[in-house]
């Protein structure tokens, strides 16, 4: 292993690969990403990877559209060969609105989203039936509806920006585990590691639900905690579904991916924030009640399997791009409250853009730390 | 004796020869072969025969008797016989690539069954090797009680000695047959990189489809195990995960929200 590098991006997810890939296209040399187990061990392997464009802020809009627009020129973009399929399936997003209340903000977002060119549009009940058969509008007042959103593979989107990084000239160190950051004077000096030592004046900290760690071993404190989120799978079938279902106030979330399977989560109460993915018992009972009332055609459909993750929650549940104050040389990009893979692309487009000192394509400035210490915080409507 | 029908199951070449159309009516078309040798009671051949070629029988257990110039060779006998036994012979099937062959219609009831323009296997009646045969025709609809006819194309030397084909399957080893991963294709990923089951779970699906592994995790263990050179019991096993066995969503909603009441 070689033991300097310009760059050390800690966290192997969706997160760590665009930083490296992003700072590699703009030039950066030297670039490694240090993953303690193996690409997508972490939240990103373990997420429902849909996306969206119908946020309730600019910010988020603006972001989420750059990544959506990313992943559909991937394939050119990322160089990917015929030996990977990151399973893009543009089948829209579908808000279903059951309050009068989210019907309000919804006309709101959807004025918004609309005038920054995200083409997303109000559906009633008889053009929800037209787009989702399966769905029961019983107690649906109308929905939002996108049809560019959609889904991906998360293990081999993230294997697809790992390879493009790799092949600009970037390192990645799997089975490798950070125990600690070292400093001096206020600059990071380096990373200590299991297999040892690598100096560098400047550490990226993705580490998805681990990134508080991360920070405190740097001695820096960030304002998040990490939630288990559950999340289930089904036997594969036929495509019965072709747009992500998502309410808000029925509290789900549904897909069907292009292999087959009927992938869905809730936020359930209760979870513990001590880092633990165990499985819940209780979840796939109450997820199979929500989905078939939602989706009575689904009672006949059998889950095989359920697992859980980390959402690394920010105190807006929005993310964090932000050097740190007080630690030169360290940056973070974490806190996306569940919606890391989503904005993956501006992720790394945003960290090499403050890495670098570039100008700012992005909102990314507004997404510092220090808008926690003067209550400037990012009241974004639409999150979970 | 020992050689004998009855003890081997393989009629000598004297039977065959008795139970084949005499030269002159062969080489006028397609005609039934009947290799039945046994009484037994069982006549649909005779029943079967709209021109009557197949005669009557006295007696259920009678042995079939062939008229040869009322027989077309139609095939409708050979969807009939509950043993197989009737093949059609044509010697005078038009070969358009110059060859001298002729063509035998087999009842074949094997799975798979190969298609037109496949190279099978031509066997004997002990079911040795003949010759290659290329397949000229693969008949089944529903009014053949379930039994497809194969046509090959072979040798007209050969036509007294071929009465079946083998039709050789690619030779694939599954591994996953959840989500149809042969050895080949989890090789490929393993000498690429992917060296833990967890990594070849979650970029091939292995080990997440209906048996949720139990098949096809051990397999790949193995095959891990000896490309790392590690005995298998040093590798990291796979994480199994609830519910375990599949079970329908609409039964998983009858439970309490505890997860662990009764309905």
């Amino acid at each position: 292993m070689k033991n300097t590098a310009d760059y050390v991006i800690i966290g192997g997810g969706i997160s760590g690969v665009t930083i490296g890939y992003f700072l590699m296209k703009y030039g950066a040399k030297n670039v490694v990403i240090l993953e303690r187990d193996y690409l997508a061990a972490g939240a990103t392997g373990r997420c429902g990877a849909g996306i969206r464009q119908q946020w309730g802020t600019e910010l988020n809009c603006l972001m989420a559209k750059f990544s959506c627009e990313f992943f559909e020129n991937a394939k050119d973009e990322l160089e990917i060969g015929d030996g990977i399929d990151i399973e893009f399936h543009q089948g829209g997003y579908l808000l279903l609105i059951s309050t009068e209340r989210e019907l309000a903000q919804t006309k709101k977002n959807i004025a918004l989203q609309n005038s920054l060119g995200i083409a997303s549009r109000l559906l009633g009940t008889s053009e929800i039936n037209e787009i989702a058969p399966a769905l029961s509008t019983e107690g649906i007042l109308a929905g939002a509806f996108h049809e560019r959103d959609g889904h991906l593979n998360p293990f081999h989107t993230t294997q697809a920006f790992a390879r493009a990084f790799v092949r600009l000239g970037g390192i990645i160190h799997t089975n490798t585990n950070v125990s600690r950051v070292t400093t001096d004077r206020g600059r990071v000096t380096g990373v200590d590691t299991n297999r040892g030592h690598i100096a560098t004046d400047c550490v990226i900290n993705a580490a998805g639900g681990y990134s508080q760690q991360v920070a405190a071993m740097a001695g820096v404190s960030l304002p998040l905690y990490s939630v288990r989120h559950n999340i289930l799978v089904t036997e594969a079938v036929e495509r019965a579904l072709n747009p992500v279902i998502m309410s808000f106030s029925l509290n789900f979330y549904c897909q069907q991916v292009p292999h087959g399977s009927f992938i869905m989560g809730r936020t359930c109460e209760n979870q513990p924030r001590d880092l633990r993915v165990t499985a819940d018992s209780a979840f796939p009972v109450a997820m199979a009640k929500t989905i078939t009332r939602a989706m009575p055609p689904l009672k006949k459909l059998r889950m095989l399997r359920q697992w859980a993750g980390l959402y690394n929650m920010s105190p807006d549940k929005c993310p964090i791009y932000s050097a740190a104050p007080g630690l030169a040389g360290f940056y973070t990009a974490a806190g996306y409250s569940g919606h890391g893979f989503m904005l993956a692309p501006a992720t790394g487009q945003s960290m090499a853009e403050l890495i670098l000192g570039h100008a700012p394509t992005l909102p990314w400035p507004r997404l510092g730390l220090s808008r926690f210490e003067k209550g400037d915080l990012i009241l974004e409507p639409s999150v979970v | 004796m020992h050689n004998s029908l009855e003890k081997t199951g393989i009629p000598t070449t004297a039977e065959v020869d008795a139970a084949f159309p005499p030269a002159e009516r062969l080489a006028k078309g397609p005609v039934a072969v009947i290799e039945c040798f046994q009484r037994i009671p069982c006549n649909p051949c005779a029943t079967s025969c709209p021109r009557g070629a197949i005669l009557p029988f006295a007696d259920i257990n009678d042995i079939p008797e062939i008229n040869y110039e009322a027989c077309n060779g139609c095939t409708l006998c050979l969807t009939k016989c509950p043993g197989l036994a009737i093949m059609v012979v044509d010697m005078t099937w038009k070969d358009k690539s110059g060859l001298d062959r002729a063509v035998i219609k087999l009842p074949y009831e094997f799975r798979p069954l190969p298609v037109v323009g496949d190279d099978v296997v031509a066997l004997d009646r002990a079911g040795n090797f003949v010759a290659m045969a290329r397949v000229v025709s693969v008949l089944l609809n529903h009014s053949m009680n379930k039994v497809p006819i194969v046509s090959i194309a072979v040798d007209k030397q050969l036509v007294p000695i071929v009465r079946s084909i083998r039709v050789d399957v690619r030779q694939r080893a599954v591994v996953c047959r959840c989500n149809d991963l042969d050895e080949a294709e989890i090789s490929a990923y393993i000498t690429g990189g992917t060296t833990s089951i967890e990594e070849l779970k979650r970029i091939t699906r292995l080990g997440m489809g209906p048996c949720q592994g139990r098949n096809c995790v051990p397999i790949a263990l193995g095959m891990l195990s000896r490309a790392l050179g590690l005995p298998i019991d040093e590798l990291e096993p796979a994480t199994y995960r609830p519910s375990v066995k599949s079970i329908a969503l609409g039964d998983l909603a009858k439970y309490d929200d505890r997860g662990d009441g009764l309905p």
